[in-house]
């Protein structure tokens, strides 16, 4: 038998995820138990060769030094010893400037930007017109009879980001659910209210120049979603969101 | 001569030595400048040489038969040059208070490294029961939709992501030239 048609309208949602780039600072107890670990690991070691070799040349200059009448065996040739090595090997290090792990878009607090909070997960946020009210949420398109819902979010994140958007979406099933009942004055029986179903996908190419952006899009944290979404939706996000 | 039955035994897949002043396998024997015997007579020829080729046979099966030779593991090995005494690095020994203040960190830290395990495996958990809700509801929802929803994506794995680094990459940066060699030694059996 045909089922009913259900009163409930369906949409698909993208939760779309730029991983972390760089690592998060390490807790209090990591950092000691680090330093313990390396201070052990030194104490159960051998010499190396450098080391040996090391020791070596500092015996050498120390017995050149008591010993001044051995004056015929002064140095002619130049020969590197360790400690030089070493300590080119310092100013080398020292001239290399790493990439700060702060970012100006941090300083700026630039939420559109994806160079900001490069040790933590961010999602795109887009502003859509729900009913009659601009709301802020997690990019989402109507389903249309004859496609899945996993290609339903895939159309809302092209939709927001262009076809040229690369991104990992983490298998066919949803990972949450918000249902909402419309208000009494658009509720009919047929309509009852609206589901969305969210899937999550990993941003593969990391800028997003190419991308046409169409509206206006955030890139949040989780512990940012709070300024953003509603209460009960964003309960449901934070359900299937790990920090 | 031996080198007249390395040509004849293997086919031509096998690069002969000498093959430089060697036109053609056909044009063989009056190319190749023979040096001493005159030509012996055929007979003789052929059972030398099929002897020859009965030997190296016999030979070839009794290394077959022999048991394959272990591939020594390098790291198991500790080279030689590492078991003299002077290598012993000398430290002071630890004091009273360093090895009660490592014991007391060793337990924190299986404590921290407990709670955080719990936590993961929380948040996992929180994360199926949430799906399991979802697939649920679109189960109530339509059908087909719901299998289409629980097929295997088969594009999913193998899944490969380049790990966070401590900092992020410079932009523009030219990396020092120059070759890596590789130089560990392969075994074959």
């Amino acid at each position: 038998t045909a089922a009913a048609p259900r009163p409930w309208r369906l949409f698909g949602a993208m939760c779309l995820l730029r991983l972390p780039r760089i690592t998060q600072p390490l807790e209090k107890e990591e950092e000691e138990m680090a330093a313990l670990m390396g201070q052990i690991e030194l104490e159960k070691s051998h010499y190396s060769d450098h080391e040996i070799r090391k020791l070596g040349e500092e015996e050498q200059l120390r017995k050149r030094r008591e010993s001044t009448s051995d004056d015929d065996r002064a140095p002619s040739k130049t020969v590197i010893m360790a400690r030089d090595l070493e300590e080119k090997w310092e100013q080398k290090l020292l001239r290399f400037e790493a990439a700060p792990r702060i970012t100006d878009a941090d300083k700026n607090n630039n939420r559109t930007s994806l160079n900001r909070r490069l040790d933590s997960n961010l999602m795109l946020l887009v502003k859509q017109k729900i009913g009659n009210q601009e709301l802020w949420l997690l990019p989402q398109v109507e389903w249309q009879p004859g496609e899945t819902l996993r290609s339903t979010a895939e159309r809302a994140m092209a939709m927001f980001l262009g076809d040229r958007i690369q991104a990992k979406i983490l298998g066919n099933a949803p990972y949450g659910i918000y249902k909402y009942k419309f208000p009494r004055a658009i509720r009919t029986e047929d309509n009852v209210g609206a589901k969305v179903f969210f899937f999550k996908a990993f941003l593969q190419s990391s800028d997003l120049s190419q991308a046409e952006l169409k509206e206006d899009c955030l890139w949040v944290t989780k512990d940012e979603l709070g300024d953003y979404l509603k209460s009960e939706y964003l309960k449901k996000v934070n359900r299937f969101l790990l920090d | 001569c031996s080198f007249s039955f390395i040509s004849s035994w293997l086919p031509q897949s096998v690069p002969l030595r000498g093959k430089h002043w060697q036109t053609s396998l056909l044009a063989f024997r009056a190319s190749l400048p023979m040096r001493a015997q005159p030509k012996k007579k055929k007979k003789v020829d052929v059972r030398k040489e099929q002897a020859q080729k009965d030997r190296m046979k016999k030979k070839i099966k009794k290394l077959e038969k022999a048991a394959p030779e272990m591939i020594p593991i390098e790291d198991f090995v500790t080279p030689l040059k590492y078991s003299d005494g002077n290598r012993v690095r000398s430290l002071p020994s630890l004091s009273f208070e360093e090895t009660e203040r490592r014991v007391l960190l060793m337990k924190k830290w299986s404590l921290f490294k407990l709670k955080q395990d719990k936590a993961e495996k929380n948040a996992i958990q929180a994360l199926v029961e949430a799906q399991q809700e979802a697939l649920e509801e679109l189960r109530l929802e339509s059908e087909e939709l719901y299998q289409a929803a629980i097929r295997r994506d088969k594009g999913l794995f193998p899944f490969e992501r380049d790990g966070p680094n401590y900092t992020p990459p410079l932009p523009g940066y030219d990396p020092p030239e120059g070759k890596c060699i590789d130089i560990t030694k392969v075994y074959t059996q």
